[in-house]
């Protein structure tokens, strides 16, 4: 994929949401996006047409972060009222409402069998939950971090997270071993390549750092950004040959994988740009504001 | 006027108009009119024939099947029993098996009620006279006189009352204060002070006084005759507007938001309600038109906690209330004035820290005891104490309570030198710790002109005698200066104009600068530092070389021109050792080169530790518990002592990733290509070491040592081989040995200086016949491995021994990396798993993949390699220390290296 392919055309605007937007999220497919925002709403949007489709509300202070199964058929959501719930897509309603963290949950995923949900939450721990039982209880808590866990990813075998004390954090259920890599810079945000094998951490030194999941090398530092104070989300393009995220001023960027030279990059948002999610198949990408806008990029 | 003072006579004449309608209705179902009625027509009444309720909390007046408690199959039967077995058994029945509950309270009268000694006004007793009165016909006919039944026992609070100078009927409210307001304001104080543990009780309460105050203040004609009759019922004062049912509780499920005024939801009840919670729920549920209301004029009475809080508030006319919608207001503080004489900035009478250095004497300066031996043993422990703090002593005291070596830890020989040299270590990591990073030229001279005299007039010491007995005292000055020289850059942003070596070229000049720059400054290297963007690889490289040398040269310069006695010595020792370290000019530019990369890359740091998946999060996964059937760890048990004395100071070797930048990884390429011919066995060696010390990061003393010993046996060996050659070269080799220990990887040290003598309990090993072993084993693949996990840990650490793979195959293994990184992550879990137990399963099972796994193994060498060049300097020591190994190893090696680069082409 040249430079050129970069969806850097405006498709559609997404307005509905009321304040920041925190989180804009392709579902498995591509085909629809959710996001969530200050508003207190989780919103189902198709970002291809420019449909809102539904609205999701019941969680009490802003939602930062939501997940649908690959099936469609469930949402996790958390946010600052240190809860976690999970919703049927199709009827709206909270199915389950799980409680334990001490403070604000700042990113939650399903895994793959969408049996679980594992949320990332300022009380420094993660905390997994069983979609299965009726149980509330979280399964485990994992409380080796030293500050806030801002971002969670999970593979088939462990669960990822990175955190503001510098460190991602690779918990391997398969061998039973936490592998943890200090960066030295506050993490912000984690996002796994395609294929799985590098992490990409945004730091808070407005760099992005590329993890060679296996050594724990640094493979590569992506710079020219400005992220010191927001999340932000960064990932990598559905090719994994580009590397994409946003910008405090508004701006997106784009950078080679491999060189992290700054291939393109062009103002989206009138403001911080928190959130930004690849189409797992195409060239298509929708960013999230606080200037409580979403926006689809295409090519 | 007692009931039984009166004497009745005669048949009392029922008078119509006097009997109430229910009192008819009663004498009608007595007489078994309305049994006549359908069911559904029927009311239940009770003997006073008024309709039974059924309790206000399950609903209201119609219960059971048409009022009876049955249901429509009949009566339920209280409890079933079989009638097969006792067919013709009369079942015993009583009474009680029919009446109500509330009807077998009145049959055993054991129901609660006010004692009459506490009703205080009489109400409870005069509506029970009144009752009776009903009942039973007085003889006076017409309406019987309130007074005439009021009970006779005076209540304690009536008593108490009258003599008070109250009389019946009259309200307790002073008489004067008549208006309207004043006694609704009477009421409301008496009722505040009520009204603290149950809202609605006292709201029923509150409603009572009110309702007496009010009747009083409408001026109605107080009698004392007909007290109670004017005592209107309070349902009928209040009549019920909302289609809730008789004490209804809206909080009754959730007492958190009695009192709060504001939505709760989503927001726990423990959360202060601040201003961002504001008027969001504002239409969703009005909670106070649930509260319990009165019909009252404009001022509400006492409602809500809200407003029971504004009564409190002074500046509230009389007659108005707080409006309920009021702009929000957050009290606001200025900030403290501050005097204008203050100064924003603390000076501290002396030094910071200074405690930490005044509160220990310094122990008197000893001469180190006559064996050199020991004296390099205790240096060495002195320092690790000094830089890992005494629980690191205190560990080692104890892992060599019977070595006699180790007799200075417990006091014995050579204490005093121990106590001197451990004292000097703290003083000298506490300074380097101290020392900030100059930032500009002239607080990096200052930092530079801190001597020991300095230091001493500072923490006002007694100044030590330059020129003691003692042979030491220039070696320890010696010592930390050419530490300094390590530790603290020398500062070359300020050149004279003679030092500037590319005057010639001014571009390259300033590229020096910048170099220089950041050479000392310590971090990442920006991306741009290798050169001129225009310059191509090679070039590049090549500049930096050139750069790296005359940066030593002017280092060495500088040094040279400071004046005083010891560090002319230094610079001497310096180059000596340069010397010693190295062969050749080139390579040691490169080392330097490697040094600075490896400072400027701390991160990313990898450590591995346990963790216990929970047996539900491996199902959900559907993967399998590792942990399955092993008993819990007791928690965090492996390593207190470990972990506080490694991670203390063994930041845990970082498994740095190799590149950064685009250019470094260029300019590193070409700079090794161009060295390459320079490289020799040495070096891998140097791997080795870099390679166990990832590998042995947590590990306890004791594996270590055992890995280890082999190795120091040699080094032990070779380093009395060489005194004994070179009697008149004792010292330099001392402080060349010092100066490892100082600077050098201290790991290392350790490993070498606890295993000098290995302690009697440990296994004699034959580590020499093992290691050949094993790289044969490495090479072939086919050799079975015998069980040993100090052998395999020796196998795998050779099998992490590549070779250095040829530059020009570097970039493109770097390109196919991403293919090979999936063979790599299983071949990763066997080689590192830091669980001994699980070591055996995954090593077994590396072991078979190992014959196809050369490329990942490739890769791992190579990072081991990149990570060892980006190691500080101290690598100089290893290398020199490694350089001095078995020869025979080292042919083995080279052996193996060059059969495995035989089978990778």
């Amino acid at each position: 994929m040249s430079a050129s392919d970069l969806p850097t055309k405006e498709a559609n605007v997404l307005k509905g949401h009321e304040g920041a937007v925190l989180a804009a999220r392709f579902n498995a497919d591509g085909n629809y996006c959710l996001s969530c925002g200050k508003d207190r709403t989780i919103r189902l949007w198709n970002p291809h047409r420019g449909i809102h489709i539904k609205t999701y509300k019941s969680h009490g202070r802003e939602v930062r972060d939501v997940h649908v199964t690959p099936d469609n058929s469930k949402l996790i959501s958390c946010g600052g009222d240190r809860q976690v719930f999970y919703w049927d897509v199709s009827t709206g309603r909270v199915i389950r409402k799980f409680r334990g963290h001490e403070s604000e949950v700042n990113a939650v995923k399903f895994n793959e069998y969408s049996s679980v949900a594992v949320s990332a939450g300022y009380d420094q721990s993660l905390r997994s939950w069983d979609c299965r039982s009726h149980s509330t209880e979280p399964i485990q808590i994992i409380d080796t971090f030293a500050d806030s866990v801002m971002s969670v990813c999970l593979t088939k075998t462990e669960i990822i997270a990175g955190s503001v004390d510098g460190t991602v954090r690779t918990f391997d259920i398969r061998v039973g071993r936490e592998i943890s890599d200090n960066l030295g810079q506050p993490v912000n945000c984690i996002s796994l390549s395609n294929d799985g094998n590098c992490i990409l951490a945004s730091c808070l030194d407005s760099t992005l750092r590329l993890l060679d999941r296996t050594m724990g090398e640094l493979l590569q530092e992506y710079k020219g950004h400005t992220c010191r104070s927001f999340k932000l989300d960064c990932c990598l393009t559905n090719t994994d040959a580009h590397i994409t995220g946003g910008s405090e001023d508004g701006y997106i960027y784009f950078w080679d994988l491999v060189d992290a030279t700054v291939v393109s990059r062009f103002r989206a948002h009138a403001s911080v740009v928190t959130s930004v999610s690849y189409h797992p198949k195409d060239s298509c990408m929708v960013t999230a504001s606080v200037d409580s806008t979403i926006r689809v990029w295409k090519t | 006027m007692d009931e039984r003072d009166l004497v009745f006579y005669g048949t009392p004449i029922e008078r119509e108009e006097e009997l109430s309608s229910r009192k008819k209705k009663a004498v009608a179902e007595a007489s078994g009119q309305l049994r006549t009625l359908p069911t559904w027509k029927q009311e239940v009444r009770d003997e006073e024939g008024r309709r039974r309720f059924h309790g206000a909390f399950t609903g209201g007046y119609s219960a059971g099947y048409y009022n009876t408690v049955g249901s429509k199959e009949g009566w339920a039967p209280q409890t079933f029993t079989s009638s097969r077995k006792n067919r013709a058994e009369l079942k015993q029945q009583s009474i009680l098996n029919f009446l109500d509950d509330d009807e077998k309270a009145d049959l055993e009268g054991q129901s609660l009620a006010t004692s009459t000694q506490f009703d205080t006004f009489g109400f409870t007793a005069s509506e029970v006279a009144r009752k009776q009165a009903d009942k039973e016909p007085s003889a006076i006919p017409g309406p019987v006189p309130d007074e005439l039944v009021l009970p006779a026992a005076e209540s304690i609070g009536a008593k108490l009352l009258l003599k008070m100078g109250w009389r019946h009927g009259r309200s307790i409210k002073d008489s004067s204060t008549d208006s309207l307001y004043d006694a609704r304001r009477e009421a409301r104080k008496a009722f505040i002070a009520f009204s603290s543990s149950d809202d609605t009780k006292s709201n029923i309460d509150g409603d009572a006084n009110h309702v007496n105050d009010h009747s009083n203040s409408l001026e109605r004609p107080v009698n004392d005759d007909n007290l109670s009759s004017q005592y209107t019922p309070l349902n009928a004062l209040q009549p019920k507007q909302d289609l809730h049912g008789l004490g209804y509780d809206p909080y009754k499920h959730a007492p958190e938001f009695r009192g709060k005024a504001g939505p709760g939801f989503g927001i726990g009840a423990l959360e202060e309600y601040d201003i961002e919670d504001e008027d969001v729920y504002t239409t969703a549920y009005d909670f106070e038109d649930t509260v319990v209301q009165e019909v009252e004029d404009s001022s509400k009475p006492i409602t809500d906690h809200k407003h029971r809080l504004t009564w409190k508030e002074p500046g509230i006319l009389p007659g108005f209330k707080v409006a309920s919608i009021s702009d929000y207001q957050v009290e606001k503080f200025n900030a403290p004035e501050v005097p204008k004489d203050f100064v924003p900035r603390h000076k501290f009478a002396g030094p910071l820290k200074v405690e930490d250095k005044t509160a220990v004497p310094p122990p008197p300066d000893v001469p180190p005891p006559e064996d050199s031996n020991m004296k390099v043993l205790i240096e060495g422990v002195a320092t690790l104490v000094g830089r890992c703090g005494k629980l690191f002593e205190d560990l080692s005291r104890e892992k060599n309570q019977s070595n006699p070596s180790f007799g200075f830890l417990m006091g014995g020989n050579g204490h005093e030198y121990y106590e001197r040299k451990l004292w000097e270590a703290q003083q000298k990591y506490k300074d380097q710790k101290k020392l900030p990073l100059p930032s500009d030229g002239k607080s990096s001279q200052k930092t530079e002109k801190m001597n020991a005299e300095n230091r001493g007039k500072i923490l006002g010491e007694r100044p030590l005698e330059r020129s003691s007995s003692s042979l030491v005292s220039p070696d320890v000055n010696l010592q930390s200066n050419l530490s300094d020289t390590f530790m603290k850059p020398l500062q070359f942003s300020e050149l004279p104009e003679v030092s500037k070596p590319f005057k010639d070229n001014s571009a390259k000049q300033e590229r020096f600068q910048q170099f220089l720059k950041e050479k000392y400054k310590g971090g990442l290297r920006s991306g741009e530092s290798g050169g001129a963007s225009n310059m191509s690889e090679a070039v590049r490289a090549q500049e930096r070389l050139d750069f790296e040398l005359a940066a030593e040269a002017l280092e060495k310069a500088n040094r040279g021109q400071q004046s005083n006695l010891s560090a002319q010595q230094s610079m001497d020792f310096l180059t000596s050792a340069g010397m010693q370290f190295t062969s050749a000019g080139v390579e040691q530019s490169k080392d330097t080169l490697d040094k600075d990369f490896e400072m400027k890359k701390m991160y990313p740091k990898r450590e591995e530790n346990q963790w216990r998946p929970s047996p539900v999060l491996c199902k959900r996964f559907d993967l399998v518990d590792p942990y399955m059937g092993k008993l819990p760890p007791p928690p965090r048990m492996r390593g207190k002592i470990d972990s506080l004395v490694f991670k203390a100071e063994f930041i845990p070797v970082p498994r740095i990733g190799d590149k950064t930048g685009q250019n470094q990884n260029r300019s590193s390429g070409g700079l090794q290509s161009s060295a390459q011919g320079v490289r020799d066995g040495s070096a891998d060696e140097e791997e080795d070491e870099v390679v166990v010390d990832v590998e042995n990061v947590e590990r306890p003393v004791d594996l270590y040592k055992a890995i280890f010993s082999d190795d120091s046996d040699e080094e032990a060996e070779t380093s009395k081989v060489s005194k004994v050659e070179d009697p008149e070269k004792k010292v330099e080799v001392a402080n060349a040995t010092l100066n490892r220990l100082m600077a050098g990887d201290f790991l290392e040290s350790l490993g070498k200086e606890l295993g000098l003598e290995v302690p009697p309990d440990l296994p004699p090993y034959s580590h020499t016949n093992q290691n050949p072993s094993a790289l044969e084993k490495e090479t072939t693949g086919l050799n079975p491995r015998d069980g040993s996990s100090v052998k395999m840990k020796i196998t795998e650490e050779d099998r992490k021994q590549g070779s250095p793979p040829p530059s020009e195959d570097r970039m493109d293994r770097r390109h196919s990396k991403r293919q090979r990184r999936y063979d790599s992550i299983s071949d990763s879990y066997s080689s590192s798993s830091g669980d001994d137990s699980d070591r055996d399963r995954y090593s077994s099972k590396s072991k078979g993949r190992r014959k196809k796994g050369s490329s990942s193994r490739d890769k791992k060498s190579s990072s081991s390699r990149k990570h060892s060049r980006r190691r500080h300097h101290r690598e100089d020591v290893s290398r020199e220390y490694s350089s001095s190994r078995s020869s025979r190893r080292d042919k083995d090696r080279g052996e193996s290296k060059r059969e495995k680069r035989k089978r990778r082409d």
